[in-house]
């Protein structure tokens, strides 16, 4: 199981339970962004193609972010058209790392975030509103 | 220069050794190469076997990846996106033949086997030449043009059955489907035989359970000679990138040390010598860039097997280069120089001409095709490739064989039905030229069939290929006015 941890800060992965195809992921908000200190959860829902398909990957954690939207679900290009075979759960979740520091606000799933984004401050403050970690 | 190199490799060569064997049997894969999550679905058919997670994680058969996407598929049935699942479980039913004891023994040994190489020696050293999509080592490695390379099936399975394909690795758009590349097959069967044996075993494995295979290439495990040579002739499609040969013996020493692979074994197919900056045409035969720039004079022709090369101008294979550069590296430095010497002579004549036909020939057509692919899905024949030239899908004119009986047909491009290509077909069909081909010209009612065969295979795969190919109307709905037929037709050949 430590294999699952390759030493990447911030990014850690397991299967959850038995079935080795929904993995549960945690990610940190990177220093230096409104996410800093937090930590987030995900699922990871494995199609039986992968790693020809991507994995559905999905917010556990309340997250408030421009490209998350209220179910916890992303819009990430590399989730979606832009996959690749060769990229595993570590690519994912530090994908997804640095989509927190880094939004697409031009394609934005949470309208609100968006336009709250460019005030950083006001921003970091509902990000710990609705922060609500998981045990 | 060479002594100096050696004596110091050589000394390293024996400290990574024996680094690897205290590290080995802890890490059964050096920590980098783990794939976090990959490993998941592969390895449902180890749940099934109720193995320990632990064992699971060496064990490769669950992760190979199946052949072509609607052979799978038929064997599925109609399942659904799950559907691997139950191809797994069929798998464990007749695969008795996945001893947990073998396959967790076998990990480490490739990764040893590199390290008994020469100068090779740091855990970083035994990936090189693992599959970037299976995280095994490669089998049947295919080159793409950007110089990526993959195994067989990984660069297959991955390839969109509707639109051009782009590298796992760093996206570039390429629409053939490249054959093996048989210099790579052979160095990796004496750079990992044992390994490379236990891939080929469950590969086939996986492709007797679809019924379609991959190409054979004659092993020459068997034999001292150059008999691999003679039957690669025979069939002028895997003719061999080789140059002639020997197995060469442990014993063989070049520069005091043991080496697996003799010069010869990775040598360009034009200059015969040791390969500098190797690149890989389409049809898997290898050359030095230098060689291949002079060779370029508007198409790019194979030297061995006469085959033109399609798309863009390949890029350096750098995996190899740096592996030659580190296995070779005092005859690598006299290359270097002697290109160099060359160049220079030479001087605006190879290098621009190289960089001139790189963005004169390569970079347009694929812009070209791209913005043609885009707008139009109407002349393409989803899931089906040319078995010579590896166009995949075919677009424009498709030719399909009467006579071949094999699941996944034979078809051609236009292009090499009326260049009468004598190729005997890309998945190992018994394709022979007097066999009689047709126009496929149900074009519309073929696409029909097929998608409706796609989506029997379960609503979320078509929408998912939609989606991925783009939010294409026509392909969603006629995926739902089609849900009910039960007609699987025989148009579901692939390539």
């Amino acid at each position: 199981m430590a294999l699952m941890m390759g030493g990447d800060p911030g990014v850690s992965a397991f299967p959850e339970g038995d079935n080795i195809f929904s993995w549960v992921g945690t990610i940190a908000g990177s220093a230096a962004t409104a996410y800093e200190g937090t930590s987030y959860r995900l699922s990871l829902a494995f199609p039986g193609e992968y790693p020809y398909k991507p994995p559905k990957v999905r917010f556990e954690t309340p997250c408030f972010h421009p490209n998350v939207d209220a179910h916890g679900n992303i819009c990430l290009d590399i989730l979606q058209d832009k996959w690749s075979s060769a990229y595993d759960v570590r690519t994912i979740l530090l994908s997804i790392q640095s989509l927190l520091g880094e939004p697409n606000n031009d394609s934005p799933l949470n309208t609100q975030a968006a336009a709250l984004w460019p005030n950083q401050d006001e921003f970091r403050k509902m990000v710990e509103k609705l922060y609500k970690p998981t045990a | 220069m060479a002594a100096a190199g050696t004596s110091s490799s050589s000394s390293s060569d024996h400290l990574s050794r024996t680094a690897h064997h205290l590290i080995s049997p802890v890490l059964p894969r050096p920590v980098p190469s783990i794939r976090f999550g990959p490993s998941p679905p592969r390895l449902q058919a180890t749940r099934d076997l109720e193995l320990p997670f632990s064992l699971s994680l060496s064990l490769s058969r669950p992760r190979v990846r199946l052949p072509p996407r609607d052979t799978a598929r038929s064997v599925r049935g109609g399942a659904k996106p799950g559907g691997r699942g139950k191809r797994m479980a069929s798998e464990d039913g007749c695969g008795g033949g996945n001893p947990p004891g073998d396959a967790a023994a076998a990990p480490p040994v490739w990764n040893t086997a590199p390290a008994a190489g020469a100068g090779c020696g740091d855990l970083e050293e035994d990936l090189r030449f693992q599959c970037c999509v299976c995280l095994e080592l490669l089998y049947k490695p295919v080159v793409i043009a950007c110089g990526h390379m993959s195994c067989f099936w990984c660069v297959h399975n991955a390839m969109h059955i509707i639109r051009e394909s782009h590298c796992a690795v760093c996206r570039q758009p390429y629409k053939h489907f490249p054959s093996i590349c048989q210099l790579l097959h052979h160095l990796l069967i004496k750079l990992e035989p044992v390994e490379y044996k236990r891939r080929e075993k469950e590969v086939l494995e996986d492709e007797k359970r679809v019924d379609t295979y991959s190409p054979q290439i004659i092993e020459f495990l068997n034999s001292k000679s150059n008999d691999c040579e003679i039957d690669g002739e025979n069939r002028p499609e895997e003719s061999n990138s080789r140059p002639p040969q020997e197995v060469t013996s442990d014993g063989n020493t070049i520069n005091g040390h043991p080496k697996k692979v003799k010069l010869e074994d990775v040598s360009c197919a034009l200059c015969k010598e040791l390969l500098y900056q190797p690149a890989v045409l389409n049809c898997g035969h290898v050359y030095c860039m230098s060689c291949l720039s002079s060779l370029d004079d508007g198409a790019l022709k194979c030297q061995v097997c006469g085959g033109l090369h399609p798309g863009d101008f390949p890029n350096v294979c750098l995996d190899l280069d740096h592996f030659i550069e580190d296995y070779f590296p005092a005859e690598y430095d006299l290359r270097r120089e002697k290109i160099k010497l060359l160049k220079g002579e030479c001087n605006q004549g190879s290098s621009s001409g190289t960089s001139c036909t790189k963005e004169g020939r390569g970079r347009p057509t694929n812009k070209e095709n791209r913005a043609h692919q885009d707008d139009d899905l109407s002349d393409v024949h989803i899931g089906v490739g040319c078995d010579s030239c590896g166009m995949y899908p075919i677009r424009g004119k498709r030719y399909k064989c009467k006579d071949c009986t094999e699941l996944i047909g034979f078809d051609l491009c236009e292009e090499c039905y009326n260049t009468k290509s004598k190729l005997p077909g890309r998945f190992n069909q018994h394709h022979t030229p007097d066999h009689r081909m047709e126009l496929d010209h149900s074009a519309l009612f073929n696409r029909l069939m097929r998608l409706q065969g796609i989506h029997e295979e379960g609503p979320g795969e078509i929408i998912i290929e939609g989606a991925f190919v783009s939010p294409d109307a026509v392909v969603h709905i006629i995926a739902d006015d089609h849900e009910e037929i039960e007609d699987n037709g025989e148009d579901d050949h692939l390539l």
